[in-house]
């Protein structure tokens, strides 16, 4: 019997695919990763409540339950590149950066070491496992978390794909494209062909006590106090100025422009007349640049330089027509890559430096690259 | 989710408030809401009636009704007491985490028990310093029912006072137990307790929560924690709690004339729920002490076993016991009582609090044993115990 452990964070939706499994016969390990346990001031990740719904959505299913505490490696791989590429006047997304390096390197690495022969998690997405592949001496162990992703694996591994989920309003493959063919190999995502109203329906025709929870939402560990005020403990901040750039007059001060991201509407605190856009910073000098221009050439783009281009399988090719998604459950744009660069077929609200670029051959999600 | 017949078996965490008790309060939420320091005659009635809840209080703790403070709960009753006193505290390893944290801002020691829970007399006597100001023990503790033997400390505490007056020693000594688990099941006259301060809590004997009392002997000065208008003679500004007040007297005084009957009834109800759970599983692991122990605990664990998987599995089946103090559970982490009584971590995992009271009959700890027993069969085999 195939032994899947089953990563579960104590939401419906982890709860639903730790029950599929048990239901499709695996012989099914819950884990809970604790990630992150800093209590804020005044306020805190629900980590203990997390757990505690996690272990009795085990119990109910009688499977076995195990705490793999991460949280010394996730504030190193996750916490710090996120505090450090916001210094940096980026804007990072650290659920992608979580994916690649969390769950599906040190969840994965951990479980397999610990015996398990998958893991499972309840994102929206699917895989293609293709042809079974054969365990030869050769292909068995994986060289996971080696490299920077799966490009210099021999050709003859046969690799899984990773495909849009059924419910494309849920899809969550642009979290997922920094993670490797290698390790969606061996990863199983139940949920992928569910829609978010069923997963609820089959939680509560189980009796799971998850069934009703409240969705998380956002960076658990920043979530309930906003990312300025989470920023705010790890950086030195400097007031400056807000420039509008049709002028290139200062209209206002800002408290920091490392808390200003590209196309932000709101929280400027310029009062008056129609909304300001960010339109661009400047970290050296310390300022924040905005407009009235909805239209300002800053915001629309129909080319992005991209770097740390990773493919969870072969790389696209050069002009290949795409789909391009600039940010969760944003647009599929028409799309193409030529070396470093993408071109959009319309011009897109640009997306802020740091975040993501995800490429897609029809259903397929074939990777993706950062905006610089 | 939860279709299953509640059968409540954690009475030490929360007791509900009886009928009796929410009719007495009712008038003073709403008819009776005057502010009793207010100088029209309603007022003065409904203070009139506070004092009297006051004075049933004080005669079943057998003290003066001046002497009490009123507070919110037991927490603060204990961190008033604590933070009154200048000097070194003794206490133990076992008490409540507010009596650690409070004792932790002194100069402290915390005395180790026994594996059962008590603490030796002789202990307390080793750790008393010349500049020890007080010492805090509670009447039983609230994880295993363990009941020390205060009056032994009490004599102790004693001889060192004697030693003090002799050598012209002015630093008081001061003796201070939480009671807060022994309302309605233990005698809690002061004087045959032998304390100096006394610590209870309504929610804990079917009054409501979030009120509580210090009762200091008049030579203790207590400095306020809470200051303001001046109310409780200025150790507790505030608005006086008036229905949560007179609720917590009904309580007390009725769980206090049933207290031998109810004792009884609980002991025996204890005594058959462990004889099952003993010959079901002799390799369970019964902590306390036997020959003093509230009559309403059941401190059982499984080694081997995950209590909390247990407690999870129980809850769908409607019955609702501890794993070790709630605090402990819901931080999880390991249960301080148990390292200090130096239960091993795979027997202290395994472990149950099982705290009986006004809702358990014959009936509850039948279903509560066939319960128990069908889950960790269920368990051991999971893990390949058996």
């Amino acid at each position: 019997m195939t032994r899947v452990y089953v990563g579960m964070s104590g939401g419906v939706d982890s709860s639903v695919t730790a029950a599929l499994l048990v239901e499709q016969g695996y012989d099914v390990t819950g884990v809970y990763m604790k990630n992150w346990s800093q209590d804020l001031p005044g306020l805190k990740c629900p980590w203990a409540d997390d757990l505690a719904d996690a272990k009795r959505v085990a119990v109910q299913l009688g499977i076995d339950f195990k705490v793999f505490d991460f949280e010394q490696q996730y504030r190193d791989k996750v916490v710090q590149y996120m505090i450090d590429e916001y210094k940096l006047g980026r804007t990072p997304n650290p659920d992608i950066m979580c994916n690649q390096e969390v769950k599906f390197k040190l969840f994965l690495d951990t479980a397999l070491e610990d015996g398990a022969d998958m893991i499972a998690t309840g994102h929206y997405a699917r895989v293609d496992h293709g042809e079974p592949v054969r365990a030869t001496p050769q292909n068995r162990v994986f060289p996971i978390g080696i490299g920077d992703g799966g490009n210099d694996f021999e050709e003859q591994h046969a690799h899984a794909h990773l495909l849009l989920a059924a419910d494309e309003a849920k899809d969550q493959t642009y979290f997922l494209y920094r993670v490797t063919g290698e390790a969606l190999q061996k990863t199983l995502f139940p949920l992928g062909d569910y829609a978010k109203a069923q997963v609820r329906d089959m939680a509560r025709t189980r009796g799971l006590w998850t069934a009703t929870k409240k969705e998380s939402m956002g960076v658990c560990f920043v979530g309930q106090v906003g990312m300025r005020d989470f920023l705010a403990q790890y950086v030195q901040s400097q007031p400056g100025d807000i420039v509008d750039t049709t002028t290139n007059k200062a209209i206002g001060r800002h408290d920091g422009a490392i808390f200003y991201t590209l196309g932000q509407r709101h929280g400027l605190e310029v009062g008056g007349g129609l909304p300001y856009y960010v339109v661009g910073k400047n970290m050296d000098k310390n300022e924040v640049y905005v407009s009235q221009n909805m239209n300002d050439g800053a915001m629309w783009k129909n080319e992005l330089t991209l770097t740390g281009l990773h493919w969870i399988n072969k790389p696209a090719a050069n002009g290949e027509p795409l789909r391009a998604r600039l940010r969760h459950r944003g647009k599929l744009l028409p799309a193409s890559l030529s070396g470093a660069t993408l071109q959009l077929v319309e011009p897109e609200r640009a997306a802020a430096a740091g975040q993501s670029a995800v490429l897609y051959r029809g259903n397929e999600c074939l990777g993706g690259g950062i905006v610089a | 989710m939860q279709s299953a017949p509640i059968t409540y078996l954690d009475h030490a965490a929360a007791t509900p408030v009886a009928n009796f008790v929410v009719a007495a309060m009712q008038p003073y939420l709403t008819d009776q809401f005057y502010n009793p320091s207010s100088p029209y005659a309603p007022a003065i009635r409904v203070r009139h009636d506070y004092e009297t809840a006051k004075a049933e209080i004080a005669a079943v703790l057998g003290v003066k009704p001046d002497e009490l403070v009123m507070t919110a709960g037991a927490t603060e009753s204990i961190n008033l007491i604590i933070t009154s006193v200048s000097g070194h505290v003794v206490t133990s390893s076992i008490e409540h985490q507010a009596v650690l944290a409070a004792a932790a801002t002194h100069e402290h020691t915390f005395v180790q028990p026994d594996a059962n829970g008590s603490i030796n007399p002789e202990s307390i006597t080793q750790a008393l310093r010349p500049d020890t100001v007080l010492v805090s023990i509670a009447l039983a503790n609230n994880e295993l029912g363990t009941i020390q033997s205060l009056k032994d400390i009490a004599m102790a505490l004693e001889a060192e006072r004697e030693r003090r007056r002799i050598a012209h020693e002015p630093m008081p000594l001061y003796f201070h137990t939480d009671a807060s688990q022994c309302a309605g099941l233990l005698d809690l006259h002061v004087s045959r307790l032998g304390v100096d301060a006394l610590t209870l809590n309504a929610g804990k004997v079917y009054g409501p929560k979030q009120v509580g009392l210090l009762w200091a002997a008049n030579y203790v000065r207590l400095q306020p924690v809470v200051v303001g208008g001046g109310q409780e003679r200025g150790i507790r500004s505030g608005t006086e709690n008036v229905a949560g007040t007179i609720g917590f007297a009904k309580a007390l005084t009725v769980a206090d004339q049933h207290r031998k009957a109810e004792a009884a009834r609980l002991h025996q109800l204890r005594d058959t729920l462990r004889a099952r759970l003993e010959q079901a599983f002799p390799w369970a692991v019964i902590s306390g002490n036997p020959k003093k122990q509230l009559p309403n605990f059941l401190h059982i664990s499984f080694p081997g076993l995950d209590a909390e998987r247990l407690l999870f599995a129980l809850e769908t089946m409607g019955v609702l016991v501890a794993t070790g103090s709630a605090c402990a559970a819901n931080k999880g982490t390991r249960s301080h009582v148990l390292t200090a009584i130096g239960m091993p971590p795979e027997v202290a995992d395994g472990s149950l609090r099982i705290s009986l009271g006004k809702l358990t009959d014959q009936a509850a700890v039948d279903r509560a044993a066939d319960c128990i027993i069908s889950v960790v069969r269920a368990e051991s085999q999971r893990v390949g115990n058996l």
